[in-house]
């Protein structure tokens, strides 16, 4: 399979980066895994060009030429960060390229929870219609304590962390393809 | 009533701001309505905090000080729009206006929902601990189909709307004193009594005591002993006073000692937990509120110095030799900059002195073989000097004298030949011939001005700074760094100089294209001006300013957003930009000097085992040797960058006994704390710094081969000492750290900035790193305060002598005017 996975966070250390850059070299042998950093995009103030600044424009394109796209969002005051909604918004007002395409939501957080506020909200904005996107349905993964989730090469520790998220990438690739057939 | 209204988005003309115009309009004779646009805040990020910007303290004093705030939202993708929760985050991330603060929410949307998704999203926003908010239950006031709710005068159409809104409006105002009695909570009730904790201080563990009465903190008592002095002070004399003053835990760390800072904090906030209270409550308090008056604070001199270093404060002290009122500036809380930081030895060629030294073995070869360059490599304007060096050195290796050989001339030579270099790009560099000349014409007489302040050498011993090619080193007899600058302060504090600390320049004023003064700001906010017709700038380089770094490298392959750096952080190019803004040229800006050996974290060399570079066994992440380990600084950083930066130097217990920097008691310490290594076997060594330990086992096989044959086929390191073999084996971390940053604003000899036309910008002088050219490519070990000292005092003549004449002229055209 083809992902391109998303970095919701501009921090310069983020767990949900060191997440997507495991996914990406714990799959690397069957799937390409492109990962996409939002920090660059700007502040949208809805332009009447409609039109994507190069920032938005290259992660469009890294949506449209995937299979699938893989967000990993951190959870900032119970729901998804600015910076993230930002780029959303961005890609609503000025791209389709989300619209039909097959997302797996995924997230770390420092506490317990592992983002499940952000997740849920994340879920609504993406199945919401300016968006349209498939959203993995009835599954969820939720990396709690992500601090100590890794060790100092950014490789999960946690054997059972390692088998979820495996059955999680399962699901979702079986998803990316029954929604092909369509 | 005073109710702060955010409009909740950054799009000029939308239903949800004219909602909260209209209610400002609407209700204007319950409650006193002022709107806030967030319209001008960047995007949420943690690692570039810009909570202490004017507009983001400004915008959280106010909301801080209101009886409560309505928040106007829009809806995008079902959510609030990003610029809303961009502000949030803000609010919630080191400022914290919105705790217990009651919030009432409205929305709008042009098409049905009226934002009622949004609006839920956001009273959960508003709950989470960061900002927790009280919000108003139910009332929930959402404007559907907004682009045809308002008339041309901004006014709500529909009666029924209208009303329902004011039942809204009246109900929040109610939930507003109800909420008054809800922050009855944030009163603390103490045990009162006297709680002893430990802070945590530069050098261990600080005893506390902490003494609170049934609702405040009475008083903070700090056991100093054992701490160095020095920025630390200031740390233990404002946190305790700010603390008890504001009655918070909310309080800025003291600059340049943040980590004692925090020591503080989780010290108090340690006793109030014993006391039987909430520190988190004190932690989301405001800030100790700062008197900020409105008027500047004026001042006159005729010189004014712009940092506290060795360089700065030697400019003063010549200055005031002079009889000039001068006064120094310094935005750090205490004087000393990098200068107090430096081992110590100061270059100054002194053949009388030297003489009195036996050479020593190898050093008549390496005479010999500077002798023997051929004048092809040497630039034209050095020549004429070269060849009378080698007239020197002729005679001195023709007679069979076996002292220590030095002359003015070797030193310039050296530091020509050293500063030499070439950028990525190809670009060759080497010092400034005034420059060089300057220095070493003039280090001794610093070096005797130094110790006609009260500055004490060593004279039984000349040495060699690490990287310095000679021995010229003139050593403080003790206390290292600190004995410059303590001797330095106490002489411009008794000339009669003035010290400003914890006051940063903003910028240099002009006046027809003359100095007349700068402008800054003190620790309370305050403006401060300070008129003089010459200004020295003094402010150091931008080793701690990594962007800067980045941004002007040309010489290193890569240097790391995380790269550690040896000096104080106060060390952020200011200067440098200070400079730029009037119009200076810069010089030699894309080179730097970085320092192989240092703690991957702090940047300090003293910490793990370091040891004599013969000992040095240096592997990197995959376990194997990358260098000769007996490579000057330029070389072993680039290797350590070629191989991903960190890399560990390992050691057996023989070894440990060579180092020259710790205690088995530091060195307990550090295993425990995981930042130095220790294992019984190799292999366990390797498991625990992830190295294939198969790999590390051949590695250090190898080395000790090599040590038997004192012969290293790999990488020609050729100076052995020990072996590796003696369990319990040691790694330290390391990785190159930021050290020096050789370019800066462009000057002459006489220390004057110039434009980028080669013209003196009038008034205005700089010396030190903050200055460039001098030292060219890379600068010699020892040379940095043989610069400081000679180009401080120079800055201070030329200014002197200038500022004279200008009044001479003053006088002169006054004269002719009546």
């Amino acid at each position: 399979m083809n992902y391109t996975g998303i970095i919701g966070n501009n921090a310069r250390n983020s767990t949900n980066r060191t997440l997507l850059q495991y996914i990406q070299k714990h799959f690397g042998g069957s799937d390409q895994i492109t990962l996409c950093e939002i920090a660059d995009v700007p502040v949208f103030n809805k332009p009447e060009s409609h039109v994507a600044p190069p920032a938005v424009a290259k992660i469009a394109a890294a949506i449209e030429q995937a299979d699938g796209v893989i967000i990993a969002t951190p959870e900032y005051d119970h729901t998804v960060p600015a910076v993230l909604s930002n780029t959303l918004e961005w890609l609503a007002y000025t791209t389709e390229a989300l619209k039909d395409k097959p997302v797996f939501i995924v997230g770390a957080s420092y506490g317990a929870l592992g983002t499940s506020r952000a997740q849920g909200h994340l879920r609504i904005m993406l199945n919401g219609p300016d968006l349209g996107a498939r959203v993995l349905p009835g599954q969820e993964y939720l990396l709690g304590h992500s601090l100590q989730a890794f060790d100092e090469d950014g490789m999960m520790v946690v054997a059972e962390d390692i088998q979820s998220l495996e059955d999680h990438m399962k699901y979702f690739a079986e998803f990316v393809k029954s929604n092909q057939g369509k | 009533m005073k109710i702060i209204g955010v409009i909740g988005t950054n799009s000029a003309n939308s239903a949800t701001r004219k909602l909260l115009e209209y209610m400002q309009q609407h209700f204007k004779q319950q409650a006193e309505i002022e709107l806030l646009e967030i319209t001008d805040y960047p995007l949420f990020n943690e690692s570039d905090d810009q909570s202490e910007s004017a507009l983001l303290t400004g915008d959280a004093k106010k909301i801080e000080a209101a009886d409560g705030v309505i928040i106007s939202t829009s809806e995008h993708n079902r959510m609030i729009p990003s610029s809303l929760k961009s502000f949030l985050e803000w609010m919630s991330f080191k400022l914290h206006p919105f705790n217990n603060k009651p919030v009432m929410v409205v929305g709008s949307s042009v098409t049905k929902q009226g934002s009622a998704s949004a609006q839920l999203a956001l009273r959960q926003t508003l709950d989470a601990p960061g900002l927790g908010a009280i919000v108003l239950p139910g009332n929930e006031f959402l404007l559907s189909s907004s682009a045809a709710a308002f008339d041309e005068n901004g006014a709500l159409k529909d009666q029924g709307t209208i009303d329902f809104l004011g039942t809204c409006f009246k109900n929040f105002l109610q939930f507003v004193k109800v909420a008054d009695v809800l922050n009855g909570v944030d009163e603390m009730n103490f045990e009162p009594g006297t709680y002893s904790v430990m802070a945590s201080g530069h050098n261990g563990k600080v005893p506390m005591k902490v003494t609170f009465s049934e609702n405040r903190i009475e008083n903070i008592e700090i056991d100093t002993e054992g701490e160095t002095t020095g920025i630390a002070d200031t740390v233990w004399e404002r946190m305790p006073q700010q603390i008890i003053d504001g009655q918070t835990l909310n309080v800025d760390a003291v600059s340049g000692a943040s980590d004692t800072s925090r020591g503080v904090l989780t010290g108090v906030a340690e006793a109030v937990s014993l006391a039987g209270a909430d520190p988190d409550v004190l932690k989301k308090r405001p800030k100790p509120a700062k008197n900020v008056a409105d008027e500047p604070v004026e001042y006159e001199a005729d010189v004014v110095v712009v940092g506290g270093g060795g360089t700065g404060l030697s400019a003063a002290a010549t200055s005031l030799q002079a009889g000039k009122k001068t006064i120094l500036v310094e935005k750090f809380p205490a004087v000393g900059g990098n200068t107090i930081r430096t081992g110590g030895p100061m270059n100054a060629a002194d053949p009388e002195w030297q003489n009195t030294f036996d050479a020593l073995p190898g050093e008549a070869a390496t005479l010999k073989s500077l002798m023997e360059t051929p004048d092809e490599k040497i630039d034209p304007e050095y020549l004429e000097d070269f060849h009378a060096l080698q007239g020197q050195l002729k005679e001195y290796l023709d007679s069979d004298k076996h002292f220590l050989f030095d002359s003015k001339l070797l030193h310039e030579i050296q530091t020509y030949l050293g500063g030499k270099r070439q950028d990525l790009s190809g670009n060759d560099i080497h010092g400034d011939y005034n420059l060089v000349k300057t220095l070493v014409d003039n280090a001794l007489d610093s070096v005797k001005w130094l110790q006609n302040i009260g500055v004490r050498f060593d004279p039984n011993e000349v040495t060699m700074p690490v990287g310095a090619k000679w021995r010229r080193g003139h050593k403080p007899l003790e206390n290292q760094g600190y004995e410059y600058i303590s001797n330095l302060q106490r002489y411009v504090k008794e000339e009669g100089g003035q010290i400003i600390t914890d006051t940063r320049v903003k910028k240099l004023l002009q006046q027809d294209g003359k100095l007349v003064g700068l402008e800054a700001e003190n620790f309370d906010g305050q403006k401060v001006i300070v008129h003089a017709s010459s200004v020295i700038l003094a402010s150091g380089g931008f080793a701690a300013n990594t962007k800067m770094v980045q941004q002007y490298n040309t010489y290193w392959t890569k240097v790391d957003d995380d790269i550690a750096t040896s000096n104080s952080p106060a060390m952020t190019g200011d200067g440098i930009k200070l400079g730029t803004d009037v119009g200076a040229d810069l010089v030699g800006m894309g080179f730097s000097q970085m320092m192989p050996v240092s703690d991957p974290v702090t940047g300090e060399l003293f910490s793990g085992l370091q040891v004599p570079p013969a000992n040095f066994v240096m592997v990197n992440n995959k376990g194997d040797r990358f260098v000769d380990e007996y490579e000057s600084r330029d070389v072993l950083s680039q290797a350590a960058i070629d191989n991903g930066g960190l890399f560990y130097l390992i050691a057996d217990d023989n070894i440990k006994a060579t180092a020259y920097n710790t205690s088995q008691e530091k060195i307990d310490e550090q295993v425990a704390a995981g930042t130095l290594f220790r294992d019984d076997t190799l292999e366990g060594l390797a498991a625990q710094i992830k190295v294939d330990p198969a790999e590390l086992v051949q590695t250090i096989k190898n080395y000790n081969s090599y040590v038997d044959a004192g012969k290293d086929p790999e990488f020609g390191k050729d100076v052995f000492d020990l072996k590796v073999e003696k369990a319990p084996f040691y790694a330290t971390p390391r990785k190159p750290a930021l050290h020096h940053t050789m370019g800066g604003l462009k000057i002459d000899k006489q220390a004057h900035v110039l434009n980028e036309a080669g013209e003196k910008i009038t008034g205005l002088y700089a010396a030190g790193e903050v200055a460039g050219g001098l030292h060219a490519g890379n600068r010699l070990g020892g040379n940095s305060l043989a610069d400081i000292f000679t180009f401080g005092r120079i800055a201070a003549q030329t200014a002197v002598t200038e500022h004279e004449e200008l009044a001479t002229d003053a006088t002169t055209s006054a004269s002719h005017s009546e």
